[in-house]
């Protein structure tokens, strides 16, 4: 039987992003000192040392900064390999991990960095949704 | 006096069977069979040492030699600890705290899965730390599976390949069949052990694409051990002191989802500090032990040491420079790669930079005719977590 797939445990520091994405919403904590964003949620901003900060909603727009494909995976992600794994630049700035969507592992030539890849949100076991990064389909 | 070799490594050994041992090994007896080796091999008595520096390890150790040390450190940042205690030993003996420090290691990468460890540190998911909570969801496994992301960053940056990084595995395994103790020294130690070639590296198992079995480190047992003094004892003893002439550290981060660059480690920093403590350059060394979990690790560490411009760490063995022979000896034990890599891989590099430089690395058990090199100064690098930290050391002989 497979297992499941490990999921993050929200904590105080966290519960207004993992709300947004039950929202649908990337939400991103913000500075109101310097104005940036950063990744992940802190209590201090690492850029100004502020601890003013603020969440705002992100445009869910990115894209690829690297990748990697998973032949080898454990629990509940052992059925899917493989799979690609990447790191995504946010629009707004600073980066974020990812499974990305809509490439071919098979395929890992075809897959490009600098790549404009869009935000989804998948429900997974016990309620909690996950951001996923896919990039569309060339028009 | 200044800091600069304010203190000597005097002495440097490993555990009785380390590898895939018959017997599962566990990582306390394999710190304590190290421990003895070294203070044999010194004369130094355990109860000479004062100070006790190990990962999360220090006070079970020195309960279980009855020590009762003046300095007690536990820096645990993954692999790289162990340069960085060699850092914490020197400035403790340099600010007059200690004269005699331990500096000790031992995991059973290989034989946990069947003994358990008999304590220590692990790696608690602390599935609750911000950080995590945003890399835990996404089916990334053990550290190939991060490590990848580099290399093909490195390859994108820089117009490099995946068969570029498979010459340090090839090379290395060069090194690893002049040292018997080594785990793929030939192919009586292991089925897959002697001669690689780059197709063998290109065709070995996918493990995380772009990188391959043979782009990854060996999990083994491995325990390690050296005795640091101070000069007025460091000059009276048996051995051979082996100075350190520079030390330095730093991180760039310790979740990897906080990477500024995929191809750059604080090997920079810890490297700068390191060079100018010694007052010497890359310019001037003339042997590397370098953290090799993975081939791309290798070549950006050597990069970032300043042995190779940008980009071109690879050359370095692909050139043949750091093999056997070669004018920068690099990995001379054989590495994470060929040798052995417990799980934190800092204090093999550390008993083979002791070996080189003191003139021991040949002894028939250890290394055999080929192994030994004339090198004299040594730029030793540890790399801890996901490129996280970096401990840089700069060692020199008599
Ligand atoms: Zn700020």
């Amino acid at each position: 039987m497979p297992g499941k797939k490990p999921l993050p445990q929200p904590s105080p520091l966290t519960r207004v992003f993992w709300e947004g994405t039950s929202e649908g919403k990337l939400m991103l904590p913000k500075c109101n000192a310097c104005n940036r964003i950063h990744w992940y949620p802190r209590y201090i901003c690492p850029h100004c040392h502020s601890m003013d900060l603020t969440w705002v909603e992100g445009s869910g727009e990115g894209t690829l900064h690297t990748f990697a494909v998973q032949h080898r995976a454990f629990g509940g992600w052992a059925e899917e390999a493989p799979y690609v794994t990447a790191y995504i630049d946010l629009k707004e700035g600073d980066r974020m991990a990812t499974v990305l969507r809509g490439v071919d592992p098979t395929k890992p030539e075809s897959i490009k960095i600098g790549t404009p890849v869009k935000v989804e949100f998948e429900e997974m076991d016990d309620g909690l949704f996950v951001p996923f990064w896919r990039v569309e389909d060339a028009a | 006096m200044s800091i600069s070799k304010a203190a000597a490594i005097v002495g440097a050994a490993e555990a009785n069977e380390i590898g895939y041992p018959d017997e599962p090994r566990t990582s306390l007896q394999l710190h304590i069979e190290a421990i003895k080796n070294v203070s044999d091999y010194t004369g130094i008595p355990i109860s000479a040492i004062e100070g006790v520096f190990s990962t999360a390890w220090s006070s079970d150790l020195a309960e279980h030699l009855g020590l009762h040390p003046k300095y007690i450190d536990t820096t645990a940042v993954g692999g790289c600890s162990f340069e960085m205690h060699v850092h914490h030993a020197l400035c403790a003996i340099y600010a007059g705290v200690i004269d005699v420090a331990l500096v000790s290691h031992g995991e059973n990468g290989w034989s946990q899965r069947r003994v358990g460890r008999e304590g220590g540190p692990s790696y608690p998911a602390h599935r609750d730390a911000p950080g995590v909570q945003m890399t835990i969801p996404y089916g990334f496994s053990g550290p190939p599976s991060q490590y990848a992301h580099a290399m093909v960053r490195h390859n994108h940056d820089f117009g490099t390949t995946p068969e570029d990084f498979a010459h340090v595995s090839v090379v290395t395994r060069e090194w690893a069949m002049k040292n018997p103790r080594a785990v793929m020294f030939n192919d009586e130690t292991h089925e897959f052990g002697g001669p690689i070639t780059i197709d063998d590296v290109n065709n070995s198992r996918l493990i995380t694409w772009p990188l391959t079995m043979l782009h990854c480190c060996l999990q083994t047992d491995h325990g390690g051990a050296v005795l640091i003094a101070r000069p007025e004892i460091a000059r009276d003893l048996k051995t051979n002191p082996v100075w350190i002439a520079g030390a330095g550290e730093s991180m760039s981060h310790s979740t990897i989802l906080e990477t500024d660059d995929f191809t750059a480690t604080s090997a920079a920093l810890s490297a700068k500090s390191a060079y100018e403590m010694a007052g010497l350059g890359p310019k001037d060394m003339e042997s590397a032990m370098i953290y090799d979990s993975f081939t791309v690790t290798a070549a950006i560490t050597a990069e970032m040491l300043g042995l190779a411009p940008r980009g071109d760490g690879y050359k370095l063995w692909k050139d043949g420079t750091a093999a056997p022979g070669g004018k920068l000896p690099i990995n001379t034990n054989g590495g994470g790669l060929s040798f052995n890599h417990s799980g934190m891989y800092g204090m093999h590099l550390l008993v083979e930079a002791y070996r080189q430089l003191s003139g021991t690395a040949e002894d028939g058990i250890n290394g055999i005719k080929g192994k030994q090199t004339n090198a004299r100064t040594c730029v030793v690098n540890g790399t801890g977590g996901l490129l996280s930290t970096t401990g840089t050391l700069v060692l020199t002989s008599d």
